[in-house]
């Protein structure tokens, strides 16, 4: 589960990128920062990437998230941290889906 | 970050305490507070203000404000967000998407937005939460020249001939007031027309607005024109003042106050009702109200107070008012097309807008 959901967030990523210059596209990188104090994401930024990741998780993954809630909001600094706290955050998101 | 949601019975509270004032930025103005606390359209326990505060620093803040919008023989609540700040320094910390998501789930999704600077559209473009509304069509009419803050805005090293700028604004301005005389005594405004002025909405003015207002958005009658009228968010002040000085948004003003013009036509008739809004050289119709056929009457109305409060500029957005400022040849060095945009969100994607008026004074703009 973990690889499909690092390669959708590639798949976000790619999109994501679309939308920045060149020189602001991020890497495809587990440990590429995105919110923070080492992160690169402006506040528009960091909301398409929260709009395509609820889009590509229910599109890929068939499983819908919410990463907008008051839950996710009040942590966002470390679910956001990194594409591999994102990843992380995700899969313990399906997995409490799973488990109900 | 800790995310502090104040309601209105909280924001009453916070005006009574002195460590809410303390921090070296603030998030609201007490007269913004006390204006909030007044909404006639707000509940004790709406929110109304959110506030990002890091090591007891205040970090981000946004305004909302509790209204009520019409369509389809109902009235829906909603919030207009305003006042949305949050400090550069951290503009990576996802500090305004919090701010904009706790509004958005507080209001369940239902939430407006009037204006908004760039980086504020971009990101609410970016939530894909939000639909524009058609813009409100304007215009600007400049009456006086002001070459001295044009030139010197664009071309800052002309500071030396200030003096010289400002012997051709008073000449220039002689021409104006030469054929704003010629305009009055040619259109016999006077003669036409009589007005009533009134610093707050009277009984009178109150059912005349009711038996107008049915294609309002916002439909703003007796207590939300007063409330607007008496609890401005700005003062007339001669300088900024020290809560000014830590409060991002504009709080003080050298000339700031509203006027409601009661327009009667000869036969003692009220044909109009006008809610002026005076800042510095600019004056601005925030919400008119009469029927079409009196259209070039009341245009007129506007442009007559304009030249005798003596402003630069009078802006309209009342479709039918600037329809008829062209008929009207007024003294008048240029005119402008001017837009206001505004959002709602996806919660209220079904409204028929084309049934629905939005005035220039909708959202929060009635207070700029």
């Amino acid at each position: 589960m973990k690889d499909k959901i690092t390669q959708m967030l590639f798949n976000v990523l790619d999109e994501l990128n679309q939308l920045r210059p060149r020189e602001e596209h991020l890497k495809k990188d587990l440990g590429t920062p995105l919110a923070g104090g080492s992160g690169r994401l402006d506040s528009a930024g960091l909301i398409n990437l929260i709009v395509l990741t609820e889009q590509k998780t229910a599109q890929e993954l068939g499983s819908p998230i919410l990463l907008t809630d008051d839950r996710t909001m009040s942590q966002i600094n470390e679910v956001f941290r990194t594409l591999g706290s994102l990843a992380d955050y995700i899969h313990l998101l399906l997995n409490e889906k799973r488990h109900g | 970050m800790e995310i502090k949601t104040f309601t209105v019975a909280d924001l009453q509270l916070a005006l009574l305490s002195e460590d809410f004032w303390l921090t070296k930025t603030l998030p609201i103005t007490k007269q913004r507070a006390l204006s909030f606390c007044q909404n006639p359209r707000a509940e004790k326990n709406d929110p109304v203000l959110l506030v990002a505060y890091q090591d007891a620093r205040v970090v981000g803040y946004l305004g909302i404000l509790p209204d009520k919008i019409f369509f389809n023989n109902a009235d829906h609540k909603l919030g207009w967000l305003t006042g949305w700040w949050v400090d550069p320094s951290i503009a990576t910390n996802g500090t305004g998407v919090i701010l904009l998501y706790k509004a958005l789930n507080t209001y369940r999704e239902r939430i407006g937005v009037s204006g908004g600077s760039r980086e504020a559209r971009k990101v609410l473009d970016a939530s894909q939460k939000f639909i524009a509304l058609n813009p409100l069509k304007g215009i600007d009419i400049r009456f006086r020249f002001n070459a001295t803050k044009t030139m010197l805005r664009k071309f800052s090293w002309m500071k030396i001939f200030r003096v010289g700028f400002k012997v051709a604004d008073v000449l220039l301005d002689e021409i104006v007031n030469l054929r704003s005389f010629s305009w009055e005594r040619r259109n016999s405004i006077s003669q036409r027309l009589t007005f009533e002025y009134v610093s707050t909405v009277d009984e009178e003015t109150g059912r005349f607005i009711e038996q107008h207002y049915h294609h309002d958005l916002t439909r703003k009658g007796k207590a939300d024109l007063n409330w607007i009228m008496t609890c401005p968010w700005i003062v007339s002040a001669p300088q900024k003042d020290a809560a000014s000085k830590r409060y991002y948004f504009s709080s003080v003003s050298a000339r700031y106050y509203y006027l409601g013009v009661k327009v009667y036509a000869q036969n003692n008739e009220m044909v109009g009702f006008l809610l002026l809004t005076v800042r510095d050289d600019r004056m601005s119709v925030a919400y008119a109200h009469f029927e079409g056929r009196h259209a070039p009457t009341i245009a007129a109305a506007a442009v007559y107070h304009a030249l005798a409060m003596d402003v630069s500029t009078l802006v309209l957005y009342d479709e039918r008012l600037v329809k008829s400022v062209a008929g009207l040849h007024c003294p008048c060095w240029s005119t402008q097309s001017i837009s206001r945009g505004f959002f709602l969100s996806r919660a209220f994607a079904d409204i028929p807008m084309a049934d629905c008026r939005l005035h220039g004074g909708d959202g929060d703009f009635a207070f700029y």
